[in-house]
């Protein structure tokens, strides 16, 4: 509860420095927005050329891609701000502050940052979502949209993790700045419907690494209804690799040696 | 002038130091560039499930295509010249620059030769190693490469790239945050120049006008001409247009350094 009530004051500031640059507020938004589109246009070229994709059709790879947006843009909106931002804290030793704080560094770490932008994407990703549900004659339920949020949520646990043990390579690389490039290169998997991969791939993206859950399962609450076996791996695995990247973070922690003499 | 030249070498021997000074981060960098492969390869493996062809791509051809543009990636793609720019520019680190006898122009395309140089050799194991296990799992066409075609194209492209770059970065002079139009155009790139799918997947129409835009020549025609993709005709009118595009961008890049000089105001020692 004393962490929520943080989160929240952390928001309010965060929100208020935002708010001081509102032209690029819609900079950001329109860059966010051109990245979505090059996303629907692909799907376009590709569906011009065939009916579908390892069971997929148009509509239903729409949602797939949308929900993948919804959740990288509330992953962008939250926590990717603060979590971006350890390599330089590393560096100039500015980690001390957060460190000097009585809350978790993860959190405090993660949380610090807020950016608006994203959660007008992800409005935008979720009109082109309802159209793409409007096409295909589907009308979820009740439970159906409670899951489907609550996956969401839990999704960007597995981004989390991710971008957590990537720039947690930051106590052993001074400059760790490419390792967004390796976040953003990573979840291109996430796109692809999960029937598509076989084999190790798979395997490995379905419970190491589950990235082919994290918009998939979601996708096909919606289309497919609620199906428990890929949603408890879901759960499950999400929240082991979040366990797993905030140790690594941790024990990465052990190696700053502070900016004081 | 002379001067400017002999002044060449030692400039791109610094911008080789600069780029390896973070040898890990840099070596990070390589290794994830190689990883669109294997998505590229789950996804369109999916997408040709039962068919023989997509447009005019084989399962081994579109690999191909995404093979080849790797290494026309790692080849003329600049990694962060443009943000070293705009920085140089508002931070005024242009100062000492300005002060030497070589024009910014050249001396960014000594520095921006140096990373391409140092990330190439950063990016051979990753790439040879992706290419490998690629070639273990389907039949690449990469041994067919047309480097008649492909050499001079994707010099063409690394001319592009940068001049284009260059156009975008001193914007810096105007603008105090340049990389949201960095991103923008990024996105453009990305789209309109191959890079998400070849071009000639487009719809007949949307192709004829995609292909007159700059974008096009700088992923897509270099990586088609070096598969082989390429007439005669289509190769040598896109060459006329990829290098004409490069030097309207390194005029126009000309006249907004002029401009962008007359508004700095360089202040400290």
């Amino acid at each position: 509860m004393k962490l929520l009530r943080l989160w929240i004051l952390q928001i309010r500031y965060a929100a208020t420095r935002e708010l001081m640059f509102r032209a690029s507020f819609f900079v950001w938004v329109a860059v966010e927005l051109a990245w979505f589109v090059i996303q629907l246009a692909f799907i376009g070229v590709i569906y011009h050329h065939v009916d579908e994709v390892a069971g997929w059709n148009r509509n239903q790879m729409i949602i797939l891609v949308a929900t993948n947006q919804l959740v990288i843009q509330m992953f962008t909106a939250f926590l990717m701000p603060g979590l971006t931002k350890l390599p330089e804290l590393v560096r100039t030793g500015k980690l001390d502050f957060i460190l000097l704080k009585p809350a978790p560094p993860a959190f405090l770490v993660s949380t610090s940052h807020l950016e608006i932008g994203p959660l007008a994407n992800g409005a935008i990703a979720g009109v082109i979502l309802t159209g793409a549900l409007q096409s295909l004659g589907l009308h979820p339920s009740a439970p159906q949209f409670f899951a489907y949020f609550g996956l969401i949520l839990t999704g960007l646990l597995v981004h989390y993790a991710v971008l957590m043990g990537l720039v947690s390579l930051t106590f052993w690389i001074i400059q760790a700045e490419s390792v967004l490039l390796g976040y953003y290169t990573i979840f291109h998997v996430a796109r692809i419907p999960r029937e598509a991969a076989t084999g190790w791939i798979r395997l490995v993206f379905t419970f190491a690494l589950p990235l082919l859950l994290v918009a998939n399962v979601p996708a096909s609450t919606l289309i497919r209804g609620l199906e428990p076996r890929p949603i408890l791996l879901l759960l499950l695995s999400s929240l082991l690799v979040a366990v797993l990247a905030t140790a690594f973070f941790l024990f990465g922690l052990r190696r700053y040696q502070s900016a004081s003499s | 002038m002379t001067a400017s030249l002999r002044a060449l070498p030692a400039v791109f021997s610094l911008g080789l130091q600069r780029q390896l000074a973070y040898r890990w981060n840099y070596f990070l960098r390589a290794s994830f560039s190689a990883l669109p492969l294997l998505v590229s390869w789950v996804f369109w493996g999916a997408v040709f499930q039962g068919r023989h062809t997509v447009g005019n791509y084989t399962f081994a051809g579109i690999l191909t295509y995404y093979a080849v543009m790797l290494v026309v990636e790692a080849v003329s793609q600049p990694s962060d010249d443009d943000f070293q720019i705009a920085t140089e520019i508002r931070e005024g680190m242009l100062n000492p620059i300005l002060l030497r006898p070589l024009p910014y122009g050249l001396y960014r395309a000594a520095l921006f030769a140096a990373g391409r140089c140092a990330y190439l050799v950063a990016a051979a194991v990753p790439v040879s190693l992706a290419l490998f296990l690629l070639t273990r799992a389907t039949d690449l066409e990469i041994g067919n490469l047309n480097l008649l075609h492909g050499l001079p194209a994707l010099l063409g492209s690394a001319l592009l790239q940068f001049s284009l770059t260059l156009c975008l970065s001193l914007c810096a002079f105007w603008i105090l945050e340049v990389s949201a139009l960095i991103f923008l155009v990024y996105a453009l790139e990305f789209l309109a120049g191959g890079h998400v799918f070849p071009l000639d997947l487009l719809p007949a129409p949307v192709f004829a006008v995609v292909r007159l835009l700059p974008f096009a020549y700088e992923y897509w025609f270099p990586t088609a001409a070096l598969c082989g993709n390429l007439s005669e005709g289509a190769w040598k009118a896109g060459l006329c247009l990829q290098y004409g595009w490069a030097f309207f961008f390194m005029v126009l890049a000309h006249f907004i350094w002029k401009a962008g000089l007359r508004r700095f105001t360089a202040a400290g020692g």
